[in-house]
């Protein structure tokens, strides 16, 4: 056989479902050297996280984040996007798989489309919204939200007046693209790709299946996600807060929590993880958009356990008023003169209470989607017996297919950066299975060389934009066109009526070298989605890209003076003159590369590190893990079982084999970084062995300690032991006395100030050795006093389990903690039972003591080294808590495991597999660009005043080897803050140069008419 | 003595206190500083729902609020401009 063959395995993959979990793989995969086909089944790209209004903990409005992914993964070269698609079957194996997908029929041709939206305005049909959760309406020519990528629109067949009836074309007639095509029809494609990921995200329980809570049936109770697009700015009512009956504004408005989740009758055993959180949220957005709303939230048990989730809730009780109930709601009366809804419900003592409301939000559960059994099958995986994506806790992101892997909701509920994280995650593993392949299937652009025009006096070139109608229709085009040849530099002017259509792109890259142009202004939309394509078109024609500049006359002009057509001209004028006023002192600029060492320094021999180190070097780079203590396993050593059973220990040992064997991996055990330098790419560090190395990304996987309590008599009597002692002593095998009775107090030391949050894990811990002592010994008792039982996820089960075999709940509140005494050899608990409103005394034979969980005392000078924040608790922050959950703001530095927050086991190699993911996005670069809208530093106007060093969010600004400050412009994103504040006028942002912006403004403020204000 | 100190103190008043009259149908020009990520981008949502403002707003994008200098604010009040909005 020939001993040179190629790799067999494709270096493509195939994603399925376009949320913000597959965009984030889609992202990763395709920026380091892997083609991607994303397949979406809707007409866009976004899945869930598009329709929501903001986002918990922070109050982030949702689409402002994923709207730029969108426009990356729609432009992305390596990214084919397939929308209106589904799978229909997948063969071969991991590497080297046969996909075939369905694609329906759209009715437009996606190259002709614009997404001008002339079509929509005319065609005569509307229905409800299914994106607005049928509250709003569409027309039946649409796109599915107003940023949606593609924008190319789609007729929905199903109500379409000519393909039902054979009457209208309206569409067509407006048209001005001839992009309709009423004979389009379905096709079918192959693709062959190395693995395949599964994203396809999730539903919502259909709560009209609870009758007794009237939706469906009183007006004025809808959705939790009915109610986010009622807040929602782009949503039904513009984001004020009206109740569907009458639109007036509710004052009392309730959230009826775990409606369909937490309950086999009807609905859904598990938990599904995030409505605690949104409901807080939906109430705080609530009460900022009309502070007149008194909401309450009726809730079984508060389910706060991620980062900062619990100062959240704390917030909006302390700063927002919003009343917690803690009470089930059995029925929903609707009081047929006002539309008001009568709540009945019991309080903390058992009285039943009736209270009306004027509108009522139903928290509603997520669930698989409705097709999840046919979709398994599809892809030939496994399921568990709810739908879910069948994986197990040491392998998260793995489906029972091998190449086949998981992100998102259809592993299990859960929350937005968790899925981001397993987006990352899923990526780093296709990047691992299939490294040999990377960069066989990408494309690069070629580019021709840029012409010279450094010297060269501004000839620029405008071309005015009809947009259909959308701006002619407003702006009287000839006229702007008659003004911009009157500006100075103004070489050529012309109207083009879609300048983003294929065939005037081509245009303008002729009547650029006609002409002899050096600038080029397109007046017609938003920078945003438009001036990457503009961009390309002008660099094409030779021009440095830097030398455009958009003029948006459509969003800021036309779309919002409708009507008012002599106005909005002046002011499309006024915008195009402003624009000129840039584009005359634009210059060239040049983009810079930096070389990329392809190794990665790990610090911290955790799982965490290890499962990072392991997911690096399948990918190809060099791996250093640096871990101060003598051996490797952090604190999994003390971890014996999972909740779900698996063998902790057996696995450390196969992970610490693995990494000690793999040729790609170094070890430095008993060792500390004594000193890092460089930047993303260029790291140089000095360990504590003398080690020196380089590398060009770091990942911090510093761990956590547990907290050893001090309260409950604990050191004073060996009977109070913590959950991890008794795991222990389960897992040795000690024989407890077969009656003995267990009393476990939860939140020991979370939770309470100073240390005002959820260590997450406790309450599974407790949960787990309960059932394992009631299955030892059926006859001994055990008793959990808690807060809230937080056994978020499918964790549930567990939970029931717990009761089921006759594990005792009773609830504690902070104020009322319970009180532990000596009785000789055994212990006497004292608590408040909420149910019985009496005290309890327990005689307990062991107090189990769940503590918490602390950030690694090294965690602070680790922080100062990197200059990375943490948290006001000690942990490590991350540039952004939704969409950047292992990234640093500080390019090429992650973080992951309990370095980052408390978290399980699952979830720790989860997010070490996304650090692994996101750092070889990095690695698998030869150079990296910087971008060219950067600040740019003059030494010699500058006087070292250290002002920029002090304001800048990347530490771009140091102080080199003379003692002054300079400029790392590798680390610079081009903010401007530094400009802002230097008293030298030393920094100057690139092609925000303040010459620039005061020529704006002077063009700005001329007036025509002569009159100031005029 | 008495009332020519009055009078001047009087005269000097207005000036500081009484901001001018604006003639009848008078709409101030508004100058706006918008963050790219932000505000930028909300301008650009106000477009797509249709949503009314005047047409005497006109909008700077810059990278970032923190990029605003105050020499902005004061070129634009100089050059006659009514009223500046800060929004990111």
């Amino acid at each position: 056989m020939n001993d040179k063959i190629s790799s067999p395995k494709k270096g493509s993959v195939v994603i399925v479902g376009g949320g913000i979990g597959g965009m984030q793989a889609a992202l990763d995969l395709a920026d380091s050297g892997f083609k991607v086909h994303l397949i979406q089944k809707d007409p866009s790209i976004g899945g869930t996280m598009v329709m929501l209004d903001k986002t918990f903990p922070t109050g982030d409005c949702s689409m402002c984040m994923i709207s730029p992914k969108m426009v990356e993964v729609g432009r992305h070269i390596n990214i084919d996007v397939h929308s209106l698609a589904e799978v229909a079957s997948v063969e071969g194996q991991p590497g080297d798989f046969k996909i075939k997908v369905k694609l329906a029929p759209r009715y437009v041709y996606p190259e002709k489309c614009t997404g001008c939206g002339d079509c929509e305005i005319k065609c005569p049909k509307k229905i409800p919204n299914e994106f607005d959760q049928g509250i709003g309406k569409r027309k039946v020519i649409y796109s599915l939200f107003a940023q949606a990528v593609p924008n190319t629109r789609a007729i929905d067949a199903r109500h379409c007046l000519y393909l039902t009836k054979g009457t209208c074309r309206l569409c067509e007639k407006a048209c001005k693209a001839g992009a309709i095509n009423y004979e389009d029809k379905e096709r079918v494609i192959e693709i062959n790709a190395g693995a395949v990921i599964l994203s396809p995200g999730l539903d919502r329980y259909d709560a009209t299946v609870r009758g007794e809570l009237g939706l469906g049936r009183w007006k004025n109770v809808v959705t939790s996600l009915q109610f986010e697009r009622i807040l929602s700015a782009s949503g039904p009512f513009k984001g004020e807060v009206k109740r569907p009956s009458d639109e007036k504004h509710p004052r009392k408005v309730a959230w009826i929590q775990c409606v369909g989740s937490r309950d086999s009758h009807n609905a859904n055993p598990w938990c599904s993880s995030v409505c605690c959180m949104y409901a807080t949220k939906q109430t705080i957005i609530a009460k900022e958009h009309d502070k007149n709303i008194e909401p309450t939230i009726f809730y079984m048990e508060m389910r706060a356990f991620g980062k900062d989730f619990d100062k959240y809730v704390e917030r909006a009780k302390n700063e927002y008023g919003v009343r917690y109930q803690r009470a089930m709601i059995s029925a929903v009366r609707e009081e047929p003169e006002t539309g008001n809804l009568m709540l009945r419900y019991a309080d903390e003592a058992g009285k039943l209470i009736d209270e009306s409301f004027d509108m009522v939000v139903l928290s509603i559960g997520l669930e698989p989607h409705k097709d999840a059994a046919k979709f398994a099958k599809t892809f030939g995986i496994e399921t568990n017996p709810y739908l879910f994506a069948k994986t197990s806790p040491l392998c998260p992101v793995q489906t029972t297919r091998d190449g086949i892997f998981v992100t998102g909701t259809y592993q299990g509920p859960k929350d937005i950066p968790d899925t981001v994280m397993q987006g990352s995650a899923v990526a780093g593993e296709a990047m691992a299975l299939l490294s040999e392949a990377r960069g066989t299937e990408t494309v690069h652009k070629e580019l021709l060389p840029e012409r010279d025009v450094e010297n060269e006096k501004p000839r620029i070139g405008v071309f005015v934009c009809h947009c259909g109608t959308n701006i002619a229709a407003t702006v009287n085009i000839d006229e702007v066109v008659a003004a911009a040849k009157q500006l100075p530099d103004v070489a050529y002017v012309t109207n083009t009526i879609y300048a983003c259509a294929q065939d005037n792109q081509d245009m303008i890259k002729q009547v650029v070298k006609d002409n002899n142009l050096n600038r080029v202004i397109i007046a017609s939309c938003t920078p945003r989605t438009h001036e990457p394509l503009f961009q390309e078109t002008i660099r094409d024609a030779g021009l440095n890209k830097y030398l455009f500049d958009l003029a948006d006359i459509r969003e800021q002009c036309s779309w919002c003076h409708m009507g008012q057509k002599e106005e909005a001209t002046k002011k499309a004028v006024k915008i195009v003159k402003m624009s000129v006023a840039k584009s005359r002192l634009q210059k060239p600029l040049k983009t810079d590369y930096v070389g990329v060492t392809p190794a990665c320094m790990i610090i911290g021999g955790g799982i965490a590190g290890m499962t990072s180190s392991l997911s690096l070097a399948d990918q190809g780079f060099d791996v250093h893990v640096v871990e101060m203590e003598k051996e490797l396993g952090g604190l999994t050593r003390n971890l014996f079982r999972t909740l779900e059973g698996n063998d902790v220990q057996e696995f450390l040992k196969a992970t610490i084999a693995k990494v000690q064997a793999h040729k790609r991996i170094t070890i430095h055990t008993n060792t500390q970084v004594k000193k890092t330098e460089g930047f993303v790419g260029n790291f140089k560090t000095a360990l504590s062995n003398d080690t020196l190395i380089s590398h060009g990304a770091i990942i911090i996987a510093t761990g956590g300690t547990e907290y050893a309590p001090a309260e409950y008599l604990s050191g004073e009597s060996d009977k109070v032991i913590t959950q991890r002692d008794l795991e222990k002593r389960i897992a040795s095998g000690e024989k407890f006395n077969p009656r003995a009775r267990f009393v476990m107090i939860q939140c020991v030391g979370s939770r309470e100030e100073p240390n005002q949050y959820c260590s997450r894990v406790c309450c599974q811990d407790a949960v787990k050795n309960a059932i394992a002592i009631k299955e030892q010994n059926p006859g001994s008792q055990v008793i959990i006093l808690y807060r809230d039982i937080r056994t978020y996820g499918l964790r549930e089960d567990y939970y029931k389990k717990a009761r089921d075999i006759g594990v005792m709940f009773v609830r504690y509140d902070v104020d009322k903690k319970p009180q532990v005494e000596k009785d000789g050899d055994k212990l006497k608990v004292r608590t408040w039972d909420y149910m019985l409103n009496k005290e309890l005394m327990i005689d307990a034979d062991w107090l189990v003591l769940s503590a918490g969980l602390r950030p690694h005392p090294t965690t602070e000078g680790t922080g100062k080294m990197y200059k990375v924040t943490r948290n006001q608790d000690g942990y490590f922050l991350e540039a952004h808590v939704k969409l950047r959950p292992v990234d640093f703001p500080t390019e090429g530095i992650f973080v992951c495991g309990l370095a980052h927050a408390p978290k399980n086991l699952d979830e720790t190699i989860t997010q070490s597999l996304a650090a692994a993911g996101r750092a070889g996005v990095i690695l698998s670069h030869e150079r990296l660009a910087v971008s060219g809208i950067i600040a740019k530093h003059k030494k010699e106007l500058c006087m070292s005043c250290l002002g920029c060093f002090r304001v800048c969010p990347f530490d771009s600004p140091y102080i080199g080897e003379d003692g002054k400050v300079a400029h790392n412009e590798v680390k610079c994103m081009g903010c401007g803050i530094c400009a802002a504040i230097c008293p030298a006028k030393a920094f100057q942002v690139n092609n925000f140069r303040d010459d620039q912006i005061l020529a704006m403004i002077d063009a700005a403020s001329e007036c025509e008419s002569g009159v100031v204000g005029g | 003595m008495n009332k020519a100190v009055e009078s001047t103190e009087e005269a000097k008043a207005p000036s500081i206190e009484k901001p001018h009259e604006t003639p009848e149908g008078w709409e101030p020009n508004i100058l706006a500083f918008a963050c790219h990520y932000c505000a930028f981008a909300a301008a650009d949502l106000a477009g797509v729902m249709r949503l009314s403002y005047s047409p005497n707003v006109k909008i700077i994008r810059l990278p970032c609020t923190g990029k605003l200098d105050q020499i902005y604010v004061l070129r634009a009040f100089e050059k006659g401009i009514d009223g500046v909005f800060v929004a990111g």
